[in-house]
């Protein structure tokens, strides 16, 4: 054992918990959160101040190392963090892409001239870096990507469309995966590259969503990249992927997301005496279990990388299990919640400020995002249980 | 508990023995009583010898329930019967007492020495939570009990009946009742789970010592048993849905392995998921309890997810065997016998959700 407590946290965390907690709850971020939900149609969550007063006490990024603008601190705090913010209403999209994922791969494998370039800017909330990966063509199957980086003297220049991205509009880098050598085998001779995104040369055009945020088209169209802008090593990508994706991936997230719209349904259900009929009550006792089951899953992932001990196929489980159960949580909203539940942020008069309709437009996102929950299955199906 | 004992238990219940342990205590249809009732002498010394390993390694003596839940999915994957999880509660509810005149008894138990057998429920319908209505009698010598327990599990061998029931008060009572007195007439019974389960009968039966109200501690005595089931069924689901794998990377079928087609190994997969959060589930809540944090509601909870997982995999592994799932020869039917019984041995899902729901209110979110 090593002396914390398992599904529990160390006095340490809870007494950061505290903290962060209390910082979300002052009234200036409060009313940050208000005023996001409240954002008229078009207009994004992008450079948000709570993430410059969090990335002032190192707490944006509290894994990464003090000299990157984090705190020093390991993978429970960083999970503490994310599940904090979004329980508080904050959105989540900025911090996953900007430090789950970008910052990720530069500690990892970023060369230290890169990490002092673009760590402690994204630490502190005054960057976005975002993440180009998928392709009309080339969605969960990354390895079917077209984006081409053409030898150009010392470099390359990339030609390509990249769909799907968010918060490219805001973004000051982009992860951009490009093919640099034309194999047989599809893995072969993909490389990442650091791609200014405020750069001739790279078109961004807005895809409307069913969500309140959009993605984007990026059209890359000869950007000069050099040496210096590899993230990695040239034609190593696939497996820089493939091996850091799965760090983000430990449902901790998703978790929070539907844990913060149950406890909406319960707390409607309370306002309306619904949770005194149990045609309500069990159901809610139910998907309640489901999310303390996720929950613990999710922690064990937590635990396993603070431990450096990454387990893949229980991430994947963890996801998989997590975001399985928005779909129902979203059905007991509308059970529960009725036609209230459908009526918008902007309508003036939702009971929750419209926080389970626009629920119910990203319902279908976290199924899809972080890889689906088809890929999930393969990857359990595959590794844990030698089937496909 | 450590960490090379919990190998060698592993080791016990694992893939080796698995085969013969799940089929311990098998009896032919109908055997309630009788010679055929006795379990085959091979049997027999397969389940002592196991029940001395327990012992040897420790696994009776007094465990956080962190390391209880680990044993239990070991032993629930092994579809591991014996009045070993009865055993665990019964001396829990014992030893949270503090009568001392128990104290012998749970020396012996701690040693694997002696076996105590739970009885509570009055009948199939009524939980564990509520206890059946127990009649205390007052004799010259010290007291008696009367009533009915339908459902006790191996009551033949175990030297002592633990027996909870709701006094005249209707508040829940505990009696210690040696099983050779006389007023204790145990029936064997004939179950789908082919377990060793018994209807006892108790006519004014001499209770060991005193009668003590329980009525504070069996909640939480109720609550850690509930872990523990939760996290056998976790692990009987994980097995079922290991040995529907198997099967289905040795069976060809349309020119190619099962296993290769995606709509059974994607269920596999969602259900081999469900599994380890159910798991890490139960770990969870055990570790609250040995926080000391009030666990009914949870308990409840995993339970609840442990039983109705445990009945689907158990299911779908059948299915997925074809008929030859629906025969004898194969071990994925034990599974769904078994589910049948365990997953509401210790309250039915609907039960439990009532419980739960009515606690919630109290229950902080795990944040």
């Amino acid at each position: 054992m090593t002396g914390r407590h398992p599904g529990g946290l160390t006095p340490a965390e809870e007494e950061f918990r505290g903290r962060v907690r209390a910082l979300l709850a002052e009234d200036r971020v409060r009313a940050l959160a208000d005023e996001i939900a409240a954002y008229p149609p078009g207009t994004e969550a992008t450079h948000l101040p709570v993430h410059r007063w969090l990335g002032e006490r190192g707490w944006l990024a509290p894994n990464w190392p003090q000299e990157y603008g984090g705190a020093g601190l390991g993978a429970a705090e960083a999970a503490i963090v994310t599940e904090e913010m979004t329980l508080a209403g904050i959105p989540d999209d900025v911090h996953v892409l900007s430090i789950d994922i970008v910052g990720r791969f530069l500690l990892e494998v970023g060369t230290e001239e890169q990490k002092k370039r673009h760590l402690p800017a994204l630490a502190a909330g005054e960057e976005i870096a975002t993440v180009l990966f998928t392709e009309p063509d080339a969605g969960s199957d990354l390895s079917a990507l077209r984006t081409t980086a053409r030898r150009d003297g010392d470099g390359w220049r990339l030609y390509g469309r990249k769909i799907y991205n968010m918060k490219s509009q805001y973004g000051e880098v982009a992860l951009c995966a490009a093919r640099t050598t034309e194999s047989p085998v599809a893995m072969h001779g993909i490389t990442l590259f650091l791609l200014p995104l405020r750069s001739p040369g790279v078109h961004v055009e807005p895809v409307p969503t069913l969500c309140n945020d959009r993605f984007n088209l990026v059209v890359i169209d000869g950007v000069r990249l050099t040496e210096a802008d590899v993230l990695g090593e040239v034609d190593n990508g696939w497996a820089l992927m493939n091996d850091l994706l799965q760090l983000e991936r430990t449902g901790v997230d998703f978790h929070a997301k539907a844990r913060r719209l149950l406890d909406l349904v319960t707390e409607r259900a309370a306002a309306t005496g619904r949770l005194a009929d149990p045609a309500y009550a069990l159901p809610l006792a139910a998907l309640d279990a489901r999310l303390r089951a996720g929950h613990a899953m999710a922690w064990q992932q937590v635990r396993n990388l603070g431990a450096g001990s990454p387990d893949p196929v229980g991430s994947a489980m963890a996801k998989w299990y997590v975001t399985e159960q928005i779909r129902p949580v979203l059905d007991l909203a509308l059970e529960v919640c009725g036609l209230e539940a459908a009526l918008t942020a902007w309508d003036g008069a939702a009971p929750d400020g419209g926080v389970l309709e626009a629920g119910l437009r990203m319902g279908p996102s976290h199924r899809l995002a972080s890889g689906t929950s088809e890929v999930m299955l393969t990857l359990i199906a595959t590794n844990a249980l030698g089937l496909l | 508990m450590t960490t090379a004992v919990l190998d060698e238990l592993r080791e016990l219940f694992g893939q080796e023995l698995a085969p013969v342990l799940r089929r311990l205590g098998e009896r032919p249809r109908g055997a309630a009583d009788g010679p055929a009732a006795r379990l085959g002498e091979e049997d027999a010394g397969t389940r002592d010898a196991v029940w001395a390993t327990l012992a040897e390694l420790g696994a009776f003596g007094p465990h956080r329930e962190a390391e209880r839940v680990a044993i239990a999915e070991l032993m629930g994957a092994a579809l591991y019967q014996s009045p070993y999880a009865d055993t665990v509660t019964a001396a829990a509810l014992l030893a949270a007492t503090g009568d001392p005149a128990y104290g012998p008894l749970l020396d012996e138990a701690a040693r694997g020495a002696a076996a105590v057998a739970l009885a509570v429920r009055e009948d199939g319908l009524s939980g564990p939570a509520r206890p059946g209505p127990l009649t205390v009698h007052r004799e010259a010598d010290g007291y008696a009990v009367s009533g009915r327990r339908p459902f006790t599990a191996f009551a033949a061998d175990c030297g002592h009946l633990a027996v909870v029931g709701a006094g005249s008060d209707g508040e829940p009572v505990l009696a210690l009742v040696p099983r050779e007195r006389p007023g204790v007439r145990l029936t064997r019974r004939d179950d789908i789970g082919r377990g060793d389960l018994y209807a006892v009968e108790l006519d004014r039966a001499a209770v060991s010592g005193a009668v003590h109200p329980v009525g504070a501690l069996w909640p939480a005595v109720l609550a850690a048993a509930r872990v523990r089931q939760a996290a056998a069924l976790a692990g009987a689901a994980r097995a079922a849905v290991e040995l529907a794998a198997e099967r289905l990377r040795s069976r060809q079928a349309f020119g190619q392995p099962l296993a290769r087609q995606q709509a059974p190994a994607h269920r596999l997969a969602a259900l081999a998921a469900e599994a380890a959060t159910a798991a890490a589930f139960a770990r969870s809540v055990a570790a609250a309890a040995d926080r000391g944090e009030d666990v009914r509601a949870t308990a409840a909870q995993v339970l609840y997810l442990a039983g109705d997982l445990a009945r689907r995999a158990a299911a779908e592994s059948v299915h997925l065997h074809g008929a030859h799932g629906m025969t004898e020869a194969c071990d994925a039917q034990l599974f769904l016998r078994r589910a049948a019984v365990d997953s509401q041995w210790l309250g039915t899902g609907t039960e439990l959700l009532r419980e739960a729901a009515a606690l919630l209110s109290d229950t902080p979110n795990p944040r």
